[in-house]
């Protein structure tokens, strides 16, 4: 018996099962209507619990070979392996949180830029600024005069 | 022909052809880059298609559908590596003949194969899916719940040994679907007090999300690949050897036809996709071959079966969603929200509700095929080019191109921020090796199996009635059996109880629900299921004998 990756996955989801059935004794029951509006989420949570708790007991007793790829163990290599990830997790949530200042067509080329240099380097600077004004630019473009969908402006920028 | 002429006036109209075309092209393109999947490529489609009329939007969705399931072959056949899973066995043959010097007789053969695969498929698609919404008519709320749940457990059965997870990620689905108001009575579920959770997730930026941004993080995750492009070859002078080509597909018709039929087959079943039938049929096709010396060294058979069959799936999946409503992969899964999106519910009346539509829907199949035939040489050029940009630059445009089009769903900022969670989800259920399939029909069929579920309990509170009806059992008995099916398919070969009695227990189980069906076809059918059953329970029992004597 190993506790492995997959073990805590199975407790997290065991967990989360339980939270969302205490929370769903929060939904309101009307005085109509043949099922609860809790009945069928509840039903899922306890299948999805029961499953959480198979999935832990085979979890245990699932050969080394079987077991999710652990990650690298050293913070170094740590790093090193999920750089491009956090870099795009923590890029689009500023660009999120910046989009009511900056706008849909300032952000989309600053996200763009910002992205690509994070991803590719900052040397090809040039390419990248203009890869950056040339596919957000497009692609405003073509929303808001082909589609004509209007996209957010920027308190800030006016874009 | 009431029907037929205003179908075909809406697919030829100029704008329509005009997205047709943009829409192949742009498949073909998604479809040929590996990494980049069909499914990827329609769920951001999806946005586009909001604006558009449903026949529109639908003969746009199913052009890049039809082109992507064509584009995979361009990829494997030059450079050795599948555009898309569906093209894998397309490889093994496909890249030798180019190797050996004839790249246009290689991509001729698999370009016309795709085009009678696809066209097989859609003539199959006009002949069944009305007679299958026929069956479907005598669904009733018990029945289609039980339907939902055996399409999430298939679906769930082919994630192999990992079917805990992948039922886990059917369940979680259907669960996501599940917060907001409910539509019955307008109550708030896992709102926690927010506005945002309140409305619940639009599940186009949950699909979006769990597909598309999450395979571009799975792209971008290596920082090495990251910043690689696909190839170096600065040209690849190709001509499309198209005489050649048919030529040698007439000398193999039947290939083509028993290719077209597996893929067809395979994408009835839910789950099952083209990834799994071009490698059925490419076995098959060597299997049946008198003399397969040359396969896996250039044979023309081992480019016909899997680009015949790959094309095929869809016209498969296709059937169960146009006649019953339930999508038969996640392509059709999207489609299906497409659907949805213009508030329109496939069900068994479906094709008798919106003739016109539904007609719209296999013209547009029909056209999308000859479109695409007509585009493969010029997008192979764009393909060149495409393939020499580095990984994360065509990322990064198509997670800008995802944003941007997410929001146009509603015009909500909130929208992307369901892109974005349901991206980390997505990205980390990769990591850990569940299934997205299960979670993505759980998010579209959450709905219908929440609604059936609360219609059946209003006709007759008995909860037995899930398991006692005909079709209910029907389906319960399918249900678990393919959840037995990974254990089953581990143990073939151990001679184990199992695998001697797997077969026959699940036909002697299905012959129960056919006979209460009655009529004279089920029934006959009930006397052939439990008659074969019991030959196979008496037959396997007879080959035990000997072997214990001599034991």
């Amino acid at each position: 018996m190993t506790f492995n990756r997959d073990s805590i996955v199975a407790l997290c989801l065991i967990m989360t099962s339980g939270g969302l059935m205490v929370a769903s004794f929060d939904i309101r029951e009307p005085d109509y209507g043949v099922l609860s509006p809790a009945a069928w989420p509840r039903l899922i949570i306890i299948i999805m619990g029961v499953l959480g708790v198979l999935y832990f007991i085979q979890s245990l007793r699932m050969p080394k070979a079987n077991i999710s790829a652990e990650p690298p163990k050293s913070l170094v290599e740590f790093i090193a392996y999920w750089r491009n990830v956090f870099s795009v997790f923590i890029i689009f949530a500023a660009y999120l949180l910046a989009l009511p200042f900056l706008g849909m067509l300032i952000g989309n080329i600053a996200f763009s830029f910002i992205l690509l240099s994070a991803l590719g380097g900052w040397r090809p600077f040039v390419m990248h600024v203009l890869v950056a004004i040339g596919t957000s630019g497009g692609m405003w473009l073509l929303f808001t005069y082909a589609l004509e969908v209007f996209l957010p402006r920027g308190s800030l920028t006016g874009f | 022909m009431e029907i037929f002429v205003p179908a075909f006036l809406n697919i030829v109209d100029p704008a329509t052809l005009i997205f047709m075309t943009v829409g192949v092209g742009a498949g073909l393109l998604a479809g040929s880059i590996p990494g980049f999947t069909i499914a990827m490529a329609i769920v951001l489609t999806l946005p586009f298609t909001f604006s558009m009329p449903p026949s529109q939007g639908l003969a746009t969705m199913i052009s890049v559908l039809v082109g992507g399931l064509s584009g995979g072959l361009m990829s494997g056949i030059l450079t050795g590596i599948p555009g898309t899973p569906s093209s894998v066995a397309t490889t093994f043959d496909g890249f030798p003949m180019a190797r050996n010097g004839e790249p246009g007789l290689a991509l001729g053969i698999g370009v016309w194969s795709s085009f009678c695969g696809g066209i097989i498929s859609a003539v199959l698609l006009v002949l069944f899916a009305p007679q299958l919404a026929a069956v479907g008519l005598e669904f009733q709320p018990w029945d289609f719940f039980m339907l939902v749940m055996f399409a999430l457990t298939v679906t769930s059965s082919l994630a192999g040994s990992h079917l805990i997870k992948g039922l886990i990620a059917g369940a979680a689905g259907l669960l996501i679907r599940t917060v907001g108001e409910d539509d019955a009575v307008g109550v708030g579920r896992f709102d926690f007090g927010s506005d945002y959770l309140l409305t619940g997730f639009d599940f186009i930026a949950v699909l979006i999300g769990l597909f598309a941004f999450s395979q571009l993080l799975s792209d971008l995750r290596n920082p090495e690949t990251a910043r690689k492009a696909l190839s170096d070859q600065k040209q690849i002078r190709v001509k499309i050897e198209h005489r050649r080509a048919i030529a040698i597909l007439i000398k193999n018709w039947f290939v083509v036809i028993r290719s077209a039929l597996i893929g067809m087959f395979t994408g009835i079943l839910p789950g099952a996709g083209g990834s799994i039938a071009n490698i059925l049929s490419y076995d098959q096709a060597k299997k049946a071959a008198k003399n397969d010396s040359n396969f896996g060294k250039g044979d023309p058979r081992g480019i016909i079966a899997p680009e015949a069959s790959n094309n095929a799936v869809e016209g498969g999946a296709l059937t169960p969603l146009m006649a019953l409503g339930i999508p038969g992969d996640i392509t059709a899964a999207i489609m299906l929200g497409a659907l949805l999106m213009h508030d329109i519910v496939p069900g068994p009346t479906f094709i008798s509700d919106e003739p016109v539509l539904a007609s719209s829907i296999y013209i547009a199949f029909f056209l999308a095929n000859f479109i695409m035939i007509g585009m493969q040489s010029g997008v192979l050029r764009i393909f060149v080019l495409v393939t020499r940009i580095k990984t994360y630059v065509l990322a990064t445009g198509i997670l800008t191109f995802a944003t941007i089009g997410v929001f146009a769903l509603h015009n909500s900022a909130e929208d992307i921020w369901t892109l974005f969670f349901f991206g980390i989800l997505g990205f980390f259920m990769r990591q850990y090796g569940f299934p997205l399939a299960p979670m993505i029909l759980g998010v579209v069929l959450g709905d219908i199996a929440e609604l059936n579920l609360a219609r059946a309990l209003a006709i007759d509170a008995d909860p037995m009635l899930f398991i006692t009806r005909p079709w209910s059992l029907f389906f319960t008995i399918i249900a678990l059996f393919s959840i037995i099916f990974p254990i089953y398919q581990k143990q073939r070969g151990t001679g184990s109880m199992l695998e001697k009695l797997y077969s026959p227990m699940m036909l002697l189980a299905l012959g129960t629900p056919l006979f209460m069906m009655g009529g004279i076809l089920r029934t006959s059918l009930a006397i052939a299921a439990v008659t074969i059953g019991a030959y196979l329970v008496w037959r396997r029992s007879a080959k035990q004998k000997p072997t214990q004597k001599n034991s």
